[in-house]
């Protein structure tokens, strides 16, 4: 059912990619069927998953590339565990989203959509993969067709934006591989199941070394700072999906990342710099919010903010107990889902009015009822409100890390109140005051793709935040394999 | 006891009714707006009836919380977090005012907000506001406590700036929550520490539990707690945020402004009045010092404002500092009875000042006057509710702020007499209000928003019955002190802290509040009504004096400009921002830079000529010899 899921969106990509030029008008409606068909797989996934067994489930393994003679083999194997089971349903869902709010796309749409399929491939097999090569083999394809869609379909200095990340990721990247060859050479095998069960002691080079040089992939993924740069400028110029694609999944693939392979794989050194991770996220939580206060643009904003958010993801991580690596993963989960909702809302305002200065804007709730009111809903979720999702991720992470990392765990909720600032402040300039002449002319959201996007995300926002046992179980299935490894010193 | 006991599914339905009225507003009712109003009124006046039966319920307990087992919400490890009603004496007084209040507020909304364009909208944030406020005093667990805590911020943002087309509501809407936000801060560190501690949210056990733990930890949480209800509810140095929330309609400012939201934080600093006993008695003395500093800073400004609705806002701020003063001193009875017998008459001076801007279609005393004989129903229930917050003998004010006065007469004779210096200030700015707006001639208000401007009349009978309403309770609530409130709310906490003797008075508290309450009236009449010494003489002797006051001792100025604009914005974010773009970003733009720098270098030595190649390899050759040479043989055998 993985190798479905994963495949599904290449397979429509394929499909959108060769139809015939006079049909490329029936492109969008070709990736919303296989970005549906695959949504609808990974709820099977998520729903089907079984969380009081042990170990990774919908197992598929076939030997790839048999290297007899150097002692190693490469191999095609997914699975999913607590924590892939809800990556994958997001990333089913926001993919779905992003094909939707696309739906205006114009310029080569053929091109647009198969690009758009085959980076849901890549991500999913980030987080489906169970053997590091082909870890990383997707981790790399990732980057094709978002370099593309932003150098092609972006704003603004695409080029440099969309060179910038590409860059950053393919530095960070080589220093995985390089960590990735040493482990496996040390250990025999790229085998992530096995290599978590007999992690390796000792390798060509120390294995902190290792250990920073895969979290440097990492952590540039997130990002935080001061390795964060890439992002706030790959955000505004690329376009609305691209950006709800980046902000909802592909940042959580450093997280994952980092739960998946950096703390099970290399506990003992995870633990030893765990001070250095929680400093670090302190500082990425306050940092992001107050550079976040700063901007001018509105897409910036929510880019900044994401840096911010991310933070706290890194800060569950850092104490590195069930409650905190819970609250990691709960906060990938809800903040694709809040900050995806965000980009949205930001890519609708931005069609309507063709700028993202603020301080342009003034009173546009008055024209878009509808569009101000849900981009409150999702500011009031990203500014950690209970009763929206944010608000359990967080609560969670401040629980789990509170005794471990106290000042970084005040640190981070002195953030929550400046998230409030930054959000309310944004909403006030954007949305309220009198209504101008200048934005008289200006509609709300009525078309059904439009609806249908914000609706979704607003729906699991609000169903998390009131009913998180939906999550939580899954989540705590994942974890306490990870937690049960790292945390035993 | 009337009635049995209530079985714990009515009292979910007393939290319910309201969030049925808010969804069905928002999903269906809103096409229809007139319906909204009816609705929400129905279903809170459901949840009145109801709360009326859990009273009862409650009374026949003595206070002691009733068995309400709790549900589990999520668990994730180790927590567990549940959802629960804990009904006690407490709780059943609090479920008993909130609905109580918003009831006779939903009535005359209908009046007030007749023909707005918002209407569906106010009367879905008002049921909703009515739900978390309802959660935050039922809940069983300080999580669940929290979660509607934030609940009551988010709908107070909302319904302040309901008339969001005005810049000011806006800015004001967006202050309260930030303000409020940033005393969560350490409320919400003080609730993880306090779980991370003992594992549980559950408030019964958490005040169980409070004398195992050690005296920092405790202090630390009663503090966090203190930080959390300074923000609700308008305590030095975080109240300057009530003020500007008058920007909201009237009756919000009566519902959230004055009888509810802001009251929960006397509430959660009651809820926690065992852990508080228990921690170091530093903590209760900084707690009653705060309280009876705010009472008399935000009196003296009640003073000097022009602004009826300001100086009913200045007034929620002293009351509520009286309150907090109470806890800090030990008395928790004192406290819950005048946040009890407060609501209600002080909802009742906000719907009055309604009543006023209905007719003149201002706020401003300045632009009133003589409104006593076209509108006597607004003019009496204002006086009775003057007289009840001034506390005269024997309006239900002068019941509670007494009690109040003789735990301070008791425990410390200083904040005894701020207590007082604020009673007679109390009676001075509420007596200056109404000789402003109800003697004298009429100075010809405002004209309308539309319309033609007429004479000033009555207000509809929407709005002056829930005035005639309300007079009721603030007549009359007092005398629930001599059915033993005092014992039944005590039944809330622990048995070794229930002091309450019945009503009693020291002759000096009561001849010393009296005074005050009088003298403060006479003061009133002397300047405002016979006019020697005339106010604007007044003024101009102590113009230094006022000019500060009138200012608001410039507290706005400091937190907004000196904090947020200089320190968060300007400087050190700009700072920040600067150095996020130039340094921090730079140094990756630098690294690319050099690297294309170093390419460019490197092709030039890739020069393709055989010469070039061949004496770069002979230096290579030249150097390793010599490092052999220097180095010896060591080098190689390594």
């Amino acid at each position: 059912m993985l190798t479905v899921f994963l495949f599904l969106p290449a397979a429509g990509a394929l499909m959108v990619a060769l139809l015939p030029r006079e049909r490329s008008h029936e492109a969008k409606w070709v990736a919303l069927a296989f970005s549906a068909l695959a949504f609808l797989t990974s709820i099977a996934v998520f729903l089907r998953f079984d969380r009081d067994a042990v170990g990774y489930q919908f197992v598929d393994r076939f030997e790839w590339i048999r290297a007899g003679t150097a002692g190693f083999s490469i191999q095609y194997v997914v699975g999913v565990d607590g924590l892939s089971a809800a990556l994958v349903l997001l990333l089913g869902l926001l993919t779905v989203v992003s094909v939707l709010i696309s739906w205006n796309i114009e310029a080569r749409t053929k091109e647009y959509f198969a690009y758009l399929l085959l980076l849901e491939t890549a991500v999913a097999g980030v987080f489906v993969s169970l053997d590091l090569i082909q870890f990383f083999l997707f981790w790399e394809l990732e980057l094709v067709p978002m370099y593309l869609l932003i150098s092609i379909w972006g704003s603004g200095r695409k080029e440099y934006s969309a060179m910038k990340f590409l860059l950053y990721t393919l530095a960070g990247s080589a220093f995985m591989l390089v960590g990735f060859l040493m482990l496996g050479f040390a250990a025999g095998t790229f085998d992530i199941a096995a290599l978590t069960a007999q992690p390796p002691t000792e390798a060509l080079v120390p294995l902190s070394l290792i250990f920073w040089a895969i979290m440097l992939a990492f952590l540039v993924k997130l990002p935080v700072f001061p390795v964060h740069t890439w992002l706030p400028d790959a955000h505004t110029d690329a376009p609305t999906a691209v950006s709800v694609m980046l902000a909802g999944v592909l940042l959580k693939m450093g997280g994952y990342g980092i739960l998946r392979i950096a703390l099970p794989i290399l506990p003992n050194e995870a633990r030893d710099f765990r001070v250095a991770l929680a400093a670090l996220a302190a500082v990425s939580v306050i940092y992001g919010a107050i550079v976040t206060l700063q901007q001018k643009d509105l897409k910036r904003l929510i880019a900044y903010s994401s840096v911010s958010h991310m933070g706290y993801v890194l800060l569950g991580v850092s104490a590195m107990g069930a409650l905190g690596l819970s609250g990691a993963a709960l906060q990938m989960f809800t903040h694709g889902a809040i900050t995806g909702l965000l980009f949205v809302m930001v890519g609708l305002v931005y069609d309507r009015t063709h700028t993202r200065e603020i301080s342009e804007m003034s009173g546009l709730i008055h024209r878009m009822p509808l569009i101000g009111t849900v981009m409150l809903v999702a500011g009031l979720a990203s500014l950690g409100l209970p009763g929206m999702a944010g608000f359990v991720a967080e609560l969670t992470t401040f629980l789990g890390t509170l005794e471990a990392h106290p000042a970084a765990t005040i640190a981070g909720i002195f953030g929550v109140v400046l998230s409030a600032g930054y959000i309310l402040w944004m909403v006030e300039r954007v949305f309220h005051g009198p209504p101008t002449e200048r934005w008289a002319g200006l509609t709300d959201a009525t078309a059904w793709w439009e609806r249908t996007a914000m609706a979704a995300l607003v729906l699991v926002i609000l169903a998390v935040g009131i009913y998180p046992a939906l999550l939580t179980e899954t989540i705590a299935a994942g974890v306490a394999p990870i937690a049960q490894i790292v945390g035993a010193a | 006891m009337l009635l049995p006991a209530i079985p714990e599914a009515a009292v979910w339905a007393i939290y319910l009714a309201p969030i049925a009225s808010f969804v069905a507003i928002t999903a269906w009712v809103r096409r229809s707006a007139l319906w909204s109003g009816q609705l929400t009124i129905f279903a809170i006046a459901l949840a009145w009836a109801l709360s009326l039966w859990a009273l009862d319920t409650s009374i026949g307990l003595d206070g002691e919380p009733s068995d309400f087992a709790p549900h589990l919400w999520f668990s994730l490890f180790d927590l567990h977090v549940e959802l629960g009603i804990r009904l006690d004496g407490l709780s059943a007084v609090m479920i008993f005012v909130v609905t109580s209040v918003s009831l006779v507020v939903q009535i005359y909304s209908t009046g007030y907000m007749h023909g707005d364009g918002g209407y569906a909208r106010y009367f879905a944030f008002m049921s909703l506001f009515t739900a978390a406020m309802l959660g935050l005093v039922m809940s069983s667990s300080l999580l669940q406590l929290f979660v509607h805590w934030e609940l009551v911020g988010l709908t107070s943002y909302l319904l302040v700036g309901f008339w969001f087309h005005r810049p000011s509501a806006a800015a004001a809407a967006k202050k309260a929550f930030i303000v409020t936000r940033f005393g969560d801060f350490a409320f919400l560190v003080a609730l993880v520490m306090i779980w991370v501690k003992t594992g549980t949210f559950d408030i019964g056990e958490l005040n169980e539990l409070a004398h195992g733990l050690s005296p920092a930890v405790l202090a630390g949480f009663t503090l966090g707690l203190l930080s959390g209800a300074a923000g609700k509810s308008a305590q030095f140095p975080l109240h300057f945020w009530l003020p500007d929330a008058m920007e909201g309609p009237t009756p919000v400012s009566s519902l959230i402004h004055s009888a509810t939201m802001v009251a929960a934080g006397v509430y959660l600093l009651a809820r926690f009045f065992p852990a508080i006993e228990a921690a170091p008695s530093e903590v209760s003395t900084t707690i009653a010092y705060i309280g009876a500093f705010t009472a008399i800073f935000a009196a003296s400004m009640g003073v000097v404002m022009t602004d009826i609705k300001r100086v009913l806002a200045y007034s929620t701020i002293s009351q509520l500092g009286y309150m907090v003063m109470a806890i800090g001193l030990g008395g928790y009875v004192a406290a819950v009875f005048h946040l009890f017998t407060h609501a209600f008459f002080k909802s009742l001076l906000f719907q009055g000042s309604g009543s006023v801007n209905h007719a003149t279609h201002t706020f401003d005393m300045r632009r009133m006057g003589g409104l006593r004989t076209v509108m006597p129903i607004t003019f009496w229930t204002f006086v009775i509710g003057s007289l009840s917050l001034a506390g005269v003998v024997p309006l239900a004010g002068f019941w509670s702020k007494d009690e109040i006065l003789l735990d301070a007469w008791k425990h410390n004779r200083l904040l005894f007499g701020v207590g007082v210096a604020t009673a007679g200030l109390t009676a001075l700015y509420m007596f200056r209000a109404i000789f402003l707006t109800f003697f004298g001639e009429y100075r010809g208000g405002e004209p309308p928003e539309h319309g033609h401007s007429g004479p000033p009349h009555e207000s509809p009978s929407s709005m002056w019955a829930p005035l005639v309403i309300l007079s009721v309770p603030a007549l009359t609530f007092g005398f629930w002190a001599f059915a033993d409130f005092g014992g039944f709310v005590e039944g809330a906490i622990d048995p070794s802290l229930r002091h309450f003797e019945g009503v009693k008075t020291e002759s000096v508290v009561l001849v010393a509040s009296l005074a005050a309450a009088f003298g403060g009236i006479g003061l009133a009449a002397a300047i405002y009504y016979y006019g020697t010494p005339a106010a604007d003489l007044l003024r101009s002797r102590f113009r230094p004096l006022h000019a500060l006051v009138a200012r608001k001792y410039f507290v706005d100025e400091v937190a907004e400009g000196a904090v947020v604009r200089y320190a968060l914005h300007r400087g050190g974010g700009r700072l920040l921002s600067l150095f996020d773009t130039y340094l921090v970003d730079g140094v990756v733009n630098g690294v690319g830079r050099g690297m294309r720098r170093l390419g460019d270098g490197l092709r030039r030595v890739e020069t393709g000529q055989l010469q070039a190649y061949t004496s770069l390899y002979f230096l290579g050759l030249v150097i390793a010899v010599l490092a052999l040479l220097v180095f010896g043989s060591d080098l190689l055998e390594r």
